[in-house]
């Protein structure tokens, strides 16, 4: 290996010109690049999965991403792959999947589990993932569950208006955006900047980013490490980072109330035409995705809180609901899009309080296309 | 387009091949040219408008300085239309807040309207540039509500000027392709913060055709890194401490400010250097080498031996077309000293129109002024230990660093008196940064020290770029902050 001076190449044009490599740049001849950048590359593929092999993660049953741990798409693709090999069919969704308003143990996953009676279903579930970030979760982060039968859940929620579908011009700060499609299709109200969508595209195909980000948001407080310097000045942040990931916590809003005793008032929403719907375009590409890998779906669209909508407004989302219904019906995609719950087991206009996850869970296995979808196969293909 | 985004990681991956391609063939300078105002324009196509007058303009007036004769008068037009841009550009509101001050103090009831009123003629092109670039699909610019500061006007114009002087001089052979003076003033890869190139280094190496060695890529490499380690890993994390601080130093005591003070000494030097160290690898890659620009000036141990090793390119563009043209130390004490604080203030405006900046300009001066004579004494020279120079040195700098960052004069008193009288609380700053700094610190010493091998050792330097490479990739912050110097 040869070893470069750095004082080597002193060259002097016109007067007092000084050209020497530098004055304290670490100087690498090529042999010496190639044997760093193989160091560098053998980190970045070694230290994630050393890292998993450290870090205690043992998911219960009714196991879901921790809520402040929302963004960490690392630890998601690791549940996701957990999930895979122990035979669950995943349960994929927003919020209303993951459980905005209930424990862990009232989940939709949980009730169907419960009814089953055994262990059959997971929740994947991932508060704020409109279908647009959904999409990206699944396709960057959920490649374990190729093959596997899933269950996917369709809010129209995100249809019910411009701003929802992230249609609107005016800049709007949205849920996951390091999940979404960050050129094609565009999305009107995101205004990120060019590098850092660059950024974005190019990390989210990198395993070693997403380990790099889970190690953020799971120990240094979603912060980076500078940032976190400043809030802990005198604490060691390898300290902070031993492995002990957060297993379970509570979601922001728990109270179990419905939306009638929240100070809710009746709505009506500008629902935008599926047809020229962003959301339910990715909505589309998530199925997409599911059947191009492998994945058995059954979507269950709602059920959506019509209690909550107008008396005018109600035939539109119901038209909506069809839509949706027709689509998946002409795709052969089984699906179930059941009546609205009863008023008092919703928390808002799309959330199920813990009863109603329960009941929800009870119309769907008694419905056959998804008794028959979700029945065990004698080839043991979950 | 900062060098440390995504961005610019695109822009060159699409420039460098292309300019592989087209080396040495009558494409190579077209390339160049088309890249350098690509990058230029990226921040405001409007810019463009005012490098290609600065171009044409002083590419003509050396043209007339040749055929016509009468170079000083050439010259003083050169001299005018540069300073001219700057003046304009930098300076116009700062000239005009103080006349309208001392107008208001003399009681007479006139006010020099605000040069943002001139923004407004700017609407037509921003309207046709929008057309265009609506037609790409590319997202308009707003229209200028204040006078735009062209980023790196000080350092192209600069550049521009040395090229006047020295073919003036008879230093420089005219240049007599427009293209490739276009390209000497506007090359990306030193266009907006330096360093400050000289004709008879960067025009000689454009006019040559030197194939790129397989040293160029990896000297640029390193060069590349360690600028990309000083600024993301360094001076962003420090500008977290000094904006806090700075930011609000009423709020905060002596020893926050004081490290705050300390933080921003180092985090200008990360951020500038590291920028240069980019730049220079860059164009190392291009087969092209740019001048020194620092020299670890925090080992300096005498105030002249700070500004041999601190923005080099400036102070040397300085030293010849300023302090030497007035007389240099050539005519007497007196002469002398004042040629130093002459360059020495002009120096401080030049990095901004404000009074915090002639402050520090004339700081220095003062400090120079002082010390000189101390300096050349032998108790001075060959009994006080370097070591103590050189921590006197920086205690200085630190100190003058006070009124280049505060946001006005007031601020800066403020600071100073509340570092040393308000009293203890704890400044809550970062031991890792301080560890961090302190490391880079050592290294500088170890690198002008007899145990300088330890550092030059390969599996030290080999060890050294993986530190910083895995150390952007994990703990980076994805966020990045501009650079300092961009504003000047």
């Amino acid at each position: 290996m040869t070893q470069p001076s750095t004082t080597r190449g002193v060259e002097h044009h016109g007067v007092g010109i000084d050209l020497r490599f530098g004055s304290n740049a670490v100087r690498l001849a090529a042999a010496q690049w190639l044997v760093a950048g193989a160091i560098f590359a053998a980190f970045m593929l070694l230290a994630p999965t050393l890292w998993e092999k450290t870090e205690p993660f043992s998911p219960g049953p009714d196991y879901r991403i921790p809520y402040s741990l929302s963004s960490d798409y690392w630890l998601y693709s690791r549940w996701a792959g957990a999930a895979a090999s122990s035979d669950k069919m995943p349960v994929i969704g927003d919020s209303v999947v993951w459980g905005q308003y209930v424990a862990a143990d009232q989940t939709l996953s949980h009730y169907l589990n419960r009814e089953t009676g055994g262990e059959q279903f997971a929740n994947l579930g991932l508060d704020g993932t409109h279908p647009a970030a959904l999409a990206g979760l699944v396709e960057y982060y959920g490649g374990d569950i190729a093959g596997r039968r899933v269950l996917l859940h369709c809010n129209l929620l995100w249809t019910a208006s411009k701003r929802h579908d992230l249609q609107e011009h005016k800049e709007f700060r949205f849920n996951h955006p390091a999940l979404v499609p960050q050129f094609v299709p565009e999305i009107p109200c995101y205004t990120e900047n060019l590098s850092r969508r660059l950024g974005i595209v190019i990390e989210r195909r990198l395993t070693f980013a997403a380990w790099a980000d889970h190690l953020r948001v799971a120990y240094l407080d979603q912060k980076d490490l500078a940032a976190w310097t400043m809030q802990h000045p005198y604490d060691n942040p390898l300290e902070a980072m031993r492995p002990n990931l957060l297993q379970t916590d509570s979601p922001p809003q728990h109270d179990g109330a419905p939306w009638t005793e929240r100070g809710i008032q009746r709505q009506s929403f500008a629902w935008v035409e599926l047809d020229g719907s962003l959301q339910w375009r990715c909505f589309r590409r998530i199925v997409e995705i599911l059947r191009e890998r492998g994945n058995e779906v059954f979507v269950l669209v709602g059920p959506f809180n019509e209690h909550m909508l107008d008396d005018a407004n109600r035939p539109v989302y119901a038209e909506r609901k069809r839509a949706a219904e027709a689509w998946l019906r002409e795709n052969g995609i089984p699906c179930l899009a059941p009546e609205a719950l009863p008023s008092r087991l919703y928390a808002d206009a799309s959330h199920p309080l813990a009863e109603g996850y329960a009941l929800l869970a009870k119309r769907l296995l008694e419905d056959k296309s998804f008794g028959d979808w979700a029945a065990p196969r004698p080839s043991g293909k979950h | 387009m900062l060098f440390h985004t995504w961005t610019f990681a695109l822009f060159f991956a699409v420039v460098y091949p292309v300019y592989r391609l087209t080396k040495g063939t009558r494409f190579e300078l077209w390339w160049l040219l088309a890249a350098s105002y690509v990058f230029y324009g990226s921040w405001n196509p409007l810019y463009l408008l005012i490098i290609i007058y600065g171009t044409l303009a002083d590419y003509l007036i050396v043209v007339g300085m040749e055929k016509v004769g009468r170079k000083k008068w050439w010259l003083a037009g050169s001299v005018v239309s540069n300073i001219g841009l700057l003046a304009f550009f930098k300076y116009a509101h700062f000239i005009r807040n103080n006349l309208n001050a001392l107008l208001a103090y003399a009681g007479i009831p006139y006010g020099l309207p605000s040069p943002d009123g001139a923004a407004a003629y700017t609407w037509p092109l921003t309207d046709g540039i929008n057309w265009l670039l609506g037609q790409a699909g590319i997202a308009p610019y707003p229209h200028a509500e204040s006078f735009l500061l062209p980023v790196g006007i000080s350092f192209f114009t600069f550049q521009s000027m040395s090229y006047i002087i020295d073919c003036y001089r008879g230093q420089v052979e005219r240049e007599r392709s427009l293209l490739r003076y276009a390209v000497y003033v506007s090359l990306f890869t030193q266009l907006v913060a330096g360093p400050i190139e000289r004709a008879s280094n960067l025009l000689m190496q454009l006019r040559r055709d030197r194939p790129i060695a397989r040293e160029d890529i990896t000297d640029g490499l390193s060069l590349f890194l360690v600028g990309l380690f000083k600024k993301i890993a360094l001076a962003d994390y420090l500008s977290l401490y000094v904006d806090k601080v700075y930011g609000a130093p009423a709020e905060h005591h002596g020893p926050a400010l004081a490290l705050a003070t300390f933080a921003f000494a180092w985090q200008i030097y990360f951020d500038f250097s590291g920028y240069t160290d980019m730049a220079r690898g860059i164009a190392r890659m291009m087969g092209l080498r740019l001048m020194l620009n620092f020299n670890n000036p925090y080992l300096a141990d005498s105030l002249g031996d700070f500004w041999r090793r601190w923005h080099i390119s400036l102070s040397t563009w300085f030293r010849d077309y300023v302090y030497i043209p007035l007389g240099g130390n050539r005519k007497g004490e007196f002469n002398t000293y004042r040629n130093m604080v002459l360059t020495m203030v002009i120096s401080g405006i030049w990095h901004g129109a404000a009074w915090t900046f002639l402050i520090w300009g004339a700081l220095h001066a003062a400090g120079r002024l002082a010390t000189r004579a101390l300096e050349q004494s032998p108790f001075y020279r060959d009994r006080v230990p370097r070591i103590v120079k050189q921590c006197g040195v920086f205690a200085f700098v630190c100190f003058a660093w006070i009124f280049f960052r505060a946001a006005s004069l007031g601020d800066a008193w403020l600071i100073i008196t509340r570092i040393f009288t308000s009293g203890w609380a704890d400044p809550l700053f970062p031991m890792l940064a301080l560890g961090m700094v302190l490391a880079v610190w050592i290294y500088e010493f170890f690198y002008e020290s007899k145990a300088r091998w330890i550092v030059e050792w390969t599996p030290v330097r080999v060890a050294l770029a993986v530190l910083m490479g895995v150390y952007i990739a994990v703990f980076a912050a994805a966020s990045s902050q501009p650079f300092i110097y961009f504003q000047f």
